[in-house]
């Protein structure tokens, strides 16, 4: 995999995430485009939970490291709650009320913990437009408890600086490429090394989770695919052999053919009128 | 009759001639007509998604494992009886240059576009193209591809050794400027094998056909 492909997005810089109280202010959804496809990926260590949206429970016994989804979930408000399994919605110990959903989007909300290591709820809003062909996206998510990372694949950095609840994101070519995470500006691994798939015409999201005090650090993965664009073309023949059609030498002896017709029968008919 | 009109005369004579001999080469060199435009199409229309569900629906879930590489298998051989062909498949992909499909430059073999489907896939096009011809080796494995006409077979085999049976459906002719390449990469709609090559009229100076010749033939 060739590293210049990875566009270095500054962490913060390309974030997505979206205040909750924000997402109202969402422009690009098209009026027919009602529904957003919401999936959640739990990043919280050693916590399964019950997740709840509008005090109904959708998620039973969610577990760190899983990504439910995708939901088609109406634009609108929600009430996002978790609690620890079996007990009720009014012991949450997360909770997000009126978190709005723009329509027409793909959003990832993690719940995750925060830099200091306090649960908390952030929601990205995932970039799904088309790669071009031959390319992957790979999105890496900062959600970890944990200082500022560097992302390194082959050994090389390739995201910088990325802090939590940040992204870095950038189209590659597609294939393998083996990956880490270190501490910024340093060859402490605090991630990996893993293997990375990136499968063309898909975005793959890596979450940072868990917490480095905790010793608990992990990713979770999720993959959205159908972002492919087809070849620019199929060049295939640069012989002729095979040419259907007409060759120019065909529009010149047309040409001569209509001028021959014409001339002749213009001099008949001028012969004619003079012998009159 | 003049002198003057026995010329005009052997002027028409002649331009009825040099017209003649236009008008048969036009004829001859017509291209046969599409096939299965229709077909094509529909197969290549998306399973309809569900309807956007309750406000709530349940929900399906997965573990966050990191991706695992996917198990295609890709043709390696592909006989086409009707043109006596039988033609090498090489995994290809993107030429970085031009974004282009990477035909394989030996025109005796042809590329299967190793993004898409493979022999496996339930869903979706898979894509193979191969020269028509090449100014330096002469004709290529599908010169003759726009003679293949509906019902006629195909054998891909796949790199797990077992040979799969094609029916051609379709035979379509777009200039290059206007084929819906979007529908014949595509990894939705009914399982297809979508054979591409070069065709219709061509520049000398630029060294270019006009238009793709474009196959498509379902599991039979």
């Amino acid at each position: 995999m060739k590293l210049s492909y990875f566009r270095r997005v500054a962490a913060g810089g390309a974030v997505a995430a979206l205040a909750f109280t924000g997402v109202g202010s969402f422009t690009a959804t098209p009026a027919y485009a009602a529904t957003s496809k919401v999936s959640v990926v739990h990043g919280i260590p050693d916590t399964p939970v019950d997740v709840y949206v509008n005090g109904e429970k959708t998620l039973d016994n969610f577990k760190p490291g899983d990504v439910a989804g995708p939901l088609n979930l109406e634009e609108g408000a929600y009430d996002i709650a978790l609690t620890k399994p079996g007990e009720p919605v009014g012991s949450a110990i997360l909770k997000v009320d009126n978190a709005a959903v723009p329509g027409g989007a793909n959003i990832s909300i993690a719940a995750h913990l925060d830099a200091a290591g306090q649960p908390k709820i952030t929601p990205f809003v995932n970039d799904v437009s088309k790669v071009d062909a031959g390319k992957a996206r790979l999105i890496v998510r900062h959600t970890a408890a944990a200082p500022e990372v560097d992302v390194r694949a082959g050994g090389t950095p390739v995201f910088e600086g990325l802090t939590n609840p940040n992204e870095a994101k950038g189209d590659v070519d597609a294939g393998s490429v083996q990956a880490d995470v270190v501490l910024a500006g340093t060859d402490t691994v605090a991630i990996g090394p893993a293997d990375l798939n990136l499968k063309e015409g898909t975005a793959t999201i890596v979450y940072a989770i868990g917490s480095a005090e905790g010793k608990t650090l992990d990713v979770v993965a999720q993959t959205i695919t159908g972002l492919h664009s087809a070849p620019g073309g199929v060049p295939s023949g640069d012989g002729g052999q095979a040419g259907t059609g007409v060759d120019t030498w065909w529009y010149g002896l047309t040409g001569a053919g209509v001028l021959l017709l014409l001339g002749g029968g213009v001099r008949m008919a001028s012969a004619r009128t003079g012998r009159k | 009759m003049t002198v003057r009109n026995r010329g005009a005369l052997a002027a028409m004579a002649a331009g009825v001639a040099a017209l003649t001999v236009a008008t048969l080469v036009a004829c001859g060199s017509q291209p046969a007509d599409d096939v299965g435009t229709e077909e094509a199409t529909a197969l290549a229309s998306a399973t309809p998604s569900p309807p956007a569900a309750a406000a709530v629906p349940s929900v399906p879930v997965t573990t966050g494992e990191l991706p695992a590489d996917a198990a295609t298998v890709p043709p390696v051989r592909l006989v086409i009886p009707q043109l006596d062909v039988t033609a090498t498949v090489n995994a290809v992909g993107i030429n970085e240059r031009t974004d282009e499909f990477e035909v394989p430059p030996s025109v005796d073999q042809i590329g299967w576009y190793r993004y898409g489907p493979g022999l496996e896939a339930d869903a979706g096009s898979v894509v193979i193209a191969g020269h028509v011809d090449s100014a330096k080796q002469g004709k290529g494995a599908f010169f003759r591809l726009r003679e293949l006409d509906q019902g006629d077979t195909l054998t891909a085999t796949g790199s797990d050794g077992r040979a799969r049976q094609y029916r051609v459906v379709a035979r379509e002719e777009y200039a290059k400027t206007k084929i819906p390449l979007d529908r014949y990469f595509a990894r939705d709609g009914k399982p297809r094998l979508t054979l591409i090559t070069c065709g219709g009229p061509f520049d000398a100076e630029t060294r270019r056909y006009r238009d793709n010749i474009v196959v498509t033939a379902v599991p039979a």
